[in-house]
């Protein structure tokens, strides 16, 4: 009875903590949205909604995040995946197995920093190509920082996730005993490529699915990073949201809101896509 | 068929395998006998390519293989654990060989289901390995083997990790297929029992060397093997029950 009862309370605690504040924030924002709390609060209305979701710029919003999320995610991934593939031992043995903790030491607004030292049109890339005659002028150096394309953002996120995405597939080479796999396929007739291909990143991407998608959506929803390499014109989901919130113009509120929550809801819909994906593998057929 | 001349290897400084030289015929499955640690595994990684020799010469059907990479040997080596792919049902792991071979699909479905139907899983084409039970995981690892009729099969104490009713089944699966295909194995164990049962012939393998045996009697004399005291063990287990 009373193992049972501290299940229950370990239950009750891990909902509180976990669920009750995100629950509460989404509720209270949806809440906001239709017009039902806040200092302007004007009593039920779907405005703010239908000014939210007839914006371009929202969905330009929602479609950049989505474009910087996908493409940070695919090159760490690929950087990950060809390093542990290569050789997996030296990230979970030996000097690199320790210095390749450093980047994830590193807060993202400090990383973005680093990346506009370097990609700035001011910054060392831009003065090194100067220096080799490559350019004139620093000016004439491209725009890779607060650009239209976020490559700025992609490549700090890059810098970021690779080194975890490559710890993570190193751990699970092991764990997963992928050496053995690559061996047997090897006796079966397999070459490099294959292994690679038909073996190595199939196993590992679908162990790390999740993990890779969590990342996926922390990437997303990112702030510091684009707050500090994102351009004016395109916006991230979070600066948009947040800069929407801060406005002086207080109606602006209610439709700051409506893009959090619009964009929980997108969170939501694709973590069930994930966990409906999951099951229909392991359900039998 | 497959003759070795002399293999050796040290690792980490240690004598593992110790001036192997012995030979098995077509047809044949030759098992042998070792405690963990003997060199039973590295034998066999050698064969397959996986470990490469300090000395010696690995010669297969009169060619020697000694430096062809694994991919191109024709050996297959099976470890204690299936190790079906995970993220490919049934059909798809025992047709993986095939496809690799890029043959059509038609040669590719016509070979997987008569596997499946000799394997006794007739049912399980689709399904996924985490549903399959262990005894079937390993049937299928049979049927990924044998789909591209390997020159050699190398079986690592395959039946290790199976309870021992499903131990028994498989050994009889075995053996039939082994007939039926006209394998030419090696099948490791540390099993008495199991060495007898599934060898043509014996080996006995101790601190990296091996000792074959091309009769029976003479593997059952030599109390190396352990083979008498096994028996006076259950002969005086009887005369206590008298």
């Amino acid at each position: 009875m009373q193992a049972n009862g501290a299940a229950q309370f370990g239950r009750f605690l891990f909902v509180l903590l976990s669920a009750v504040p995100i629950v509460a924030g989404v509720g209270y924002a949806l809440l906001y949205s239709l017009g039902l709390t806040g200092v302007m609060a004007e009593g039920m209305t779907g405005a703010h909604w239908r000014e939210v979701l007839r914006d371009a710029a929202f969905w330009r919003t929602i479609g950049f995040s989505l474009y910087v999320a996908l493409v940070s995610i695919l090159i760490a991934l690929a950087i990950a995946l060809a390093l542990v593939l290569r050789s997996p031992r030296t990230f979970t043995k030996g000097s690199l197995s320790y210095m390749i903790y450093l980047p994830l030491s590193i807060p993202a607004i400090v990383m973005a920093f680093f990346i506009f030292q370097l990609l700035g049109k001011g910054g060392w890339l831009s003065r090194l190509a100067h220096q080799l005659g490559m350019i004139s002028a620093l000016g004439q150096f491209p725009d890779w920082v607060n650009d239209n394309y976020g490559i700025g953002i992609i490549v700090a996120h890059v810098v970021m996730a690779a080194p975890f995405f490559t710890i993570f597939f190193a751990n699970l080479y092991e764990n997963e005993r992928l050496g053995d796999y690559l061996h047997l396929a090897t006796t079966l007739g397999a070459g490099r490529r294959q292994r690679i291909f038909r073996v190595g990143v199939p196993i590992l991407l679908r162990r790390g699915l999740a993990t890779v998608f969590l990342y996926f959506m922390f990437v997303m929803g990112s702030y510091e990073i684009p707050l500090l390499l994102g351009s004016q014109s395109v916006q991230m989901v979070s600066i948009r949201t947040i800069q929407r919130l801060q406005r002086y113009n207080l109606g602006d509120i209610p439709e700051a809101y409506a893009i959090s929550v619009a964009y929980t809801v997108l969170v939501v819909v694709l973590l069930s896509a994930l966990l409906w994906f999951n099951r229909r593998q392991m359900r039998p057929s | 068929m497959l003759q070795t001349k002399n293999i050796s290897k040290v690792f980490q400084g240690e004598q593992v395998l110790e001036g192997l030289s012995f030979r098995i015929n077509e047809h044949e499955m030759l098992s042998i006998l070792g405690r963990s640690g003997s060199g039973k595994t590295t034998l066999l990684k050698v064969l397959a390519g996986l470990e490469t020799a300090d000395r010696g010469q690995v010669i297969l059907e009169g060619q020697d293989i000694t430096t062809v990479p694994a991919n191109r040997r024709g050996i297959v080596y099976l470890y204690q654990e299936a190790l079906l792919f995970p993220h490919l049902n049934v059909f798809e792991n025992i047709a993986f060989g095939l496809r690799l071979r890029k043959q059509p699909e038609s040669v590719i479905k016509d070979n997987v289901y008569a596997l499946l139907e000799r394997l006794e899983l007739p049912e399980q084409a689709q399904k996924m390995p985490e549903q399959l039970s262990g005894g079937q995981r390993q049937r299928v690892a049979f049927g990924r083997a044998l789909v591209i009729e390997p020159r050699v099969l190398l079986l690592d104490e395959p039946f290790g990790a199976l309870d021992s009713e499903t131990r028994t089944n498989m050994q009889d699966l075995l053996k039939g297929v082994a007939k039926d295909y006209g394998l030419t194995a090696i099948f490791v164990t540390h099993d008495l029992k199991e060495a007898m049962l599934m060898g043509d012939r014996m080996g006995m393998m101790q601190k990296g060397k091996l000792n074959i045996y091309d009769k029976q009697a003479d593997f059952i004399a030599d109390k190396a093997t352990g083979v008498l005291e096994e028996a006076q063990f259950w002969i005086n287990l009887q005369d206590l029950k008298k």
